[in-house]
Order: C-alpha cells, then sequence, then structure tokens
C-alpha cells in the first residue's frame, strides 16, 4: 500500500501586496514553503508544529486541494494534489477553523445531512454514518438536533466539525489546529478521539498545533516546521535527545555564598545557572546524563560548607525543543 | 439518487434559512407586490393606464403583475447563483465546498430552484384569480401557459446565471457587482420595458439572455398571438441556454483554478 500522505519538496510562494498609501503599492514575494518534504502512513498520527506563518495552514491547504503549489509535489492517497483533486477530494477528511464553516440556521444533524450530500453519500449509508458520528462525539446528548449551529458552543462547534471530518469515512485526516480555543474537556475529547482513529480504523492523521503538550500526547512523530522549512522530525522523545543539552538538574542549597558556590563549580566545565532567594541558592545544571555528575557536584558542594535542601531532575519539554529548533537556541 | 439527495438537501438548507429567518420569507412574499405597485403609481403619474393599453395591447396591471412575477422569479437565479459565493466565503463554508467532490456545475444550477419554486408557488396564487377576473374562465389555461412559461424562463436563466457568477468571482468577488448586474439584467430581461420598443445595442445584448425570448414569448402570448414566431422565439430561448452551458462549466472551472491558485480563504 502507497503512503498515505508524500510530500516532495513543496514550495509556496505568496506575492504581498504592501502599500504605501492609496494609490502606490509593491509587490513583495514572500515564501511560504521551501521545499517541505515528509511522509505519513496509515494508522498515524503526525503533528506538524511551527510558530505562526510557519507554513503549517499552507501545506494543510495544499493538500485539501484549495491551494496549489509553486513548486514540488505531494500525495494524498496516492493521488497528485494538482493533477487529481477530485480523487484527492474523495479521499481526504477536512478541519479547518473551528467556529465558522456551517450553516447557522440548520441544526447540528441537518448541517451533516447537507454535507453528506455535498460529498454524494448515499441516503441510507448517510443517514447510519450521521447516526453513528452524533453518538460518537456526543452530540445527540449535547441537542445536536434541534439546535441551531449558531447556538452552538465552540466545544460543540469542534465535534461537529471533526463529524463532518469524518462523514465520508475517508482514509485520510487533514486537521488544521482542532482544538484551537476549546476548554479543556473537549480538547481532551478531541485528542482522544483522533488517537483512536488512527490506532482502531488505521487513518492517517496530519495535524496542527501550537499546544506542545497536545502534539506530545496525541502525535506518534512530529514535524517541526519553521520559515517554510521542516527543521527537525522524529518522535517527541527523539526530538528531544536531538537537544545538545538534554536535562536540568536543579540543587536547592542553603547556606555559603554565591562566590563559594562558583569556586565549587570551578574546574567542572558544567553550564549551571545560580539564583539566590533569601538564605537560599538555586543552582540549574545542562547535562545530558546528571546520574554520572551528581555525586561530583553534590560532594564538592557539601565540602564547601552548603547544605543541599533537595534535588531534582527536570526533563526536556518539547516546549525547549520547539523553541532551540525555532529560534537556534534555548 | 445522488442528484436527487442534492436537490433535496439545497431546498432544505434554503427553505430553513427562510423559514428560521422570518424576515427573509415576508420579504420574498412582499417583493414582487411592492415592485408592481411601485411601477403601476410610476406609471400612473406620468402617464395613463389608457395610453399604455393603446400602445402595449395589454391592460397595465395585468401586465405589470405578470411582469412582477416573472422578473422576481429570474433574478432568483442572478440573485441565488451571483451571491452564494460571497455568502459561502462569508460564513465560512467555501473551502469545503472546494475540497468536496460535488459536481459544482450540478450544485450551481440546483440552487436557484428552492427559491424559485417557492416564487412561482406563490406567483400563481395571484396571477390565476387576475386572468379569470379579465378573461373568465379561458384564463385559467392562460395563466398556467404562462407559469409554465415563467417555468422553462428560471430554467433557461440558469447557465448565463452561473456564466456571469464564474467570471465575477473568477475577477474579484463583490457583492458590489451585483448592484450592477441585477438591474441591468432587468432592463435587459424587457420585461418591464419590452424589447422592441429598446434601442439597438441594448436590443442585441438582450438577444444574448435567453430568459428574455422566454418574456418575449409571453409577450406575445398576452397579445393573443400564439403562433410560430412565438414558438420560435421559446425554441431561442431553450436553445441559447443549452449553448451557455458548457461556458458555464468553464467559468466556474475559471473560478476554483484562480481562487486555487491564489488559496482558498479558511479562516
Amino acid at each position: 500500500m502507497s503512503r498515505a500522505i508524500e510530500v516532495r519538496g513543496l514550495v509556496k510562494r505568496y506575492r504581498v501586496k504592501k502599500r504605501q498609501g492609496l494609490f502606490k503599492s509593491s509587490v513583495e514575494v514572500v515564501e511560504a514553503l521551501r521545499g517541505v518534504s515528509f511522509t505519513v502512513d496509515y494508522g498515524e498520527v503526525v503533528g506538524l508544529l511551527g510558530p505562526n506563518g510557519a507554513g503549517k495552514t499552507t501545506t494543510i491547504k495544499i493538500l485539501a486541494t484549495l491551494l496549489l503549489p509553486d513548486e514540488g509535489e505531494a500525495y494524498v492517497a496516492g493521488y497528485n494534489v494538482v493533477e487529481e483533486p477530485g480523487e484527492v477530494r474523495k479521499r481526504i477528511g477536512l478541519m479547518l477553523t473551528v467556529e465558522r464553516g456551517f450553516y447557522g440556521k440548520l441544526t447540528g444533524r441537518e448541517n451533516l445531512e447537507y454535507f453528506a450530500a455535498l460529498y454524494g453519500l448515499d441516503k441510507e449509508y448517510a443517514e447510519k454514518r450521521i447516526e453513528y458520528l452524533m453518538r460518537l462525539l456526543e452530540l445527540d446528548r449535547l441537542g445536536g438536533d434541534y439546535k441551531l449551529f449558531e447556538e452552538f458552543s465552540l466545544g460543540m462547534r469542534a465535534r461537529l466539525s471533526l463529524a463532518r471530518a469524518l462523514l465520508s469515512d475517508a482514509p485520510v485526516l487533514l486537521l488544521d489546529e482542532p482544538t484551537l480555543g476549546l476548554d479543556p474537556p473537549s480538547a481532551r475529547r478531541i485528542r482522544e478521539l483522533v488517537k483512536r482513529l488512527a490506532r482502531e480504523e488505521r487513518k492517517a492523521v496530519l495535524y496542527t498545533t501550537h499546544n506542545m503538550f497536545e502534539a506530545e500526547i496525541v502525535c506518534d512523530r512530529i514535524l517541526l516546521i519553521n520559515r517554510g522549512q521542516v527543521v527537525a522530525s522524529g518522535s517527541p522523545q527523539e526530538l528531544k535527545d536531538k537537544l545538545p543539552r538534554l536535562k536540568v538538574l536543579t540543587l536547592v542549597l542553603r547556606g555559603g555564598s554565591r562566590e563559594k558556590l562558583q569556586s565549587a563549580m570551578r574546574d567542572l566545565g558544567l553550564k549551571y545557572e545560580i539564583s539566590e532567594e533569601g538564605d537560599f541558592y538555586s543552582i540549574r545544571v545542562h547535562v545530558k546524563k546528571p546520574e554520572e555528575v551528581f555525586n561530583e557536584v553534590v560532594k564538592r558542594l557539601i565540602s564547601s560548607g552548603f547544605d543541599l535542601v533537595s534535588a531534582r531532575v527536570e526533563e526536556p519539554t518539547l516546549e525547549d525543543v520547539f523553541i532551540y529548533f525555532s529560534e537556534g537556541s534555548l | 439518487m445522488r442528484v436527487l439527495d442534492l436537490v433535496r438537501a439545497e431546498y432544505k438548507l434554503v427553505y430553513a434559512e427562510m423559514i428560521r429567518r422570518k424576515s427573509e420569507l415576508v420579504l420574498l412574499i412582499l417583493y414582487p407586490y411592492v415592485f408592481t405597485g411601485f411601477i403601476l403609481l410610476v406609471g400612473c403619474g406620468t402617464g395613463s393606464p389608457r395610453v399604455f393599453e393603446e400602445r402595449v395591447g395589454v391592460n397595465p396591471a395585468l401586465f405589470l403583475i405578470t411582469a412582477g412575477f416573472t422578473v422576481m422569479a429570474l433574478m432568483i437565479c442572478i440573485d441565488d447563483v451571483l451571491w452564494r459565493p460571497i455568502w459561502e466565503a462569508w460564513i465560512g463554508t467555501l473551502p469545503y465546498v472546494f475540497a468536496s467532490p460535488v459536481n459544482k456545475l450540478l450544485l450551481f444550477s440546483v440552487m436557484p430552484l428552492p427559491r424559485a419554486s417557492l416564487v412561482v408557488l406563490i406567483g400563481s396564487t395571484s396571477l390565476v384569480p387576475l386572468y379569470v377576473y379579465q378573461y373568465g374562465l379561458a384564463g385559467i389555461p392562460l395563466a398556467l401557459l404562462v407559469i409554465l412559461l415563467v417555468v422553462v424562463g428560471v430554467f433557461t436563466m440558469i447557465p448565463p446565471s452561473i456564466l456571469t457568477s464564474g467570471l465575477l468571482h473568477a475577477f474579484g468577488e463583490s457583492w458590489r457587482a451585483l448592484n450592477i448586474v441585477r438591474p441591468l439584467v432587468i432592463v435587459l430581461l424587457g420585461v418591464y420595458y419590452p424589447r422592441y420598443y429598446m434601442p439597438l445595442v441594448a436590443r442585441l445584448l438582450s438577444y444574448a439572455l435567453p430568459s428574455s425570448h422566454i418574456v418575449e414569448s409571453i409577450q406575445r402570448i398576452l397579445l393573443g398571438l400564439v403562433d410560430e414566431p412565438t414558438v420560435l422565439l421559446l425554441a431561442t430561448g431553450v436553445l441559447l441556454a443549452l449553448l451557455y452551458t458548457p461556458a458555464s462549466r468553464k467559468s466556474l472551472v475559471l473560478w476554483e483554478k484562480r481562487k486555487v491558485r491564489e488559496g482558498v480563504k479558511t479562516s
């Protein structure tokens, strides 16, 4: 079976009009994507992470046949997005902005019925599928049968939006910030469902988000995208392992002075920061393997007259990885 | 059948909008009467019903109410087909319409049907009594024939509406364009101002509108001219509409291509 999504060297340039007063303007070319390549397999959730303007939505739009790339190739379920958009459209479930994108005077169910007709679903199949999705996303319990879309809360809108993406049972799901602005329970529900869809129904999911915590728990693999380029990729743990200084050993001490502390740490060749709060000193040591230096550091500090109050090891977060790869340093 | 499902879905969408937004329904019912009343008022103020009947050959009330009914039904096509993409973009559904595998020509052809059929239904309740009042029982088949021709007119209006919509939206979608297109089409259809009174250029433009031929055939029937030229006009209207269809499809493709090149707005 071919890959669910295959992207090779995508380039997209936007012409941005720079207005100078009422009549004058110049055109600037902005490269939104600069040779993006990646793949997504069936049964896999791949997160597309990056700062604002990194090119996440541009990538999703190209894969959803809503935007043409300037260079490169993209395939969804084996079909070229530029040459065979009709085939691609039959195989994608799309979720863009959560708060809009439905008919305000239709109920949740009526909206799904309308889109089912638009997707050319058989009436009987559509009815069963809508029934299943209304239950799955608890829209029936929340009033999706009788409430108009304009009366929906943001959480309900997100659920309805995901229901539409799942309506045609497409093998590839493109979800652009599906939990943006949602309350924690709704966001959790969406995340759990996405993971389940990939695991149990073998859906390929491309998932963009700003939320590091979310990316870490939902995605099997993460693509960090910055200024139109994939700057790092791998599982959340693999990405953390790519950081030059992996962990932080934090020791809280009492007694002595800052000078004494600096003198004790001299010659160890470690990168550290010291902060002071009342009688306490806190020293944060950046190391790859804290267990290798812990004994030596503690021995030196105690022999210099310090009392060890507490010690802990902090794992780097995905946020550290994100900042490191998007800004070049921690 | 999937086409029927799409038709059913469109009816549900449009009727839900109208029934759950009462003001739209009230306006839809009132509009032809207000329009006709306004034209009658202006007509009686600047001329006289007798002069109108002498010049046009039909009772002005009958002519104008028929004209109001016809123009309302035909303008629904222009309104719905031109306005719909702007509305869809506004509420954020346009990307989903683009990204769906639906046949866009079919979708656009179906769009004006719900409102047009409501207008025809409502309009006929005023047309039949008026024709009976004017012609006696013979007015019933005549009114039904006029209604049937208006329905044909609606269908012949769809392809040029789609063509205009595709082109307008391909080169920048603005609801302001609707304000220019609507009055122009009303004039060129020759509903209120028969084509044979138009200047040459306007008349030539009018010939290019398939529905204008249907309108003229309705006017000829009102004059009692059910003859070969009337049938020929009908045939011309239908044929022209069919000729417009491939161009309409192409205009939608052009619109889609341009939107996709720029990127369909998703937020």
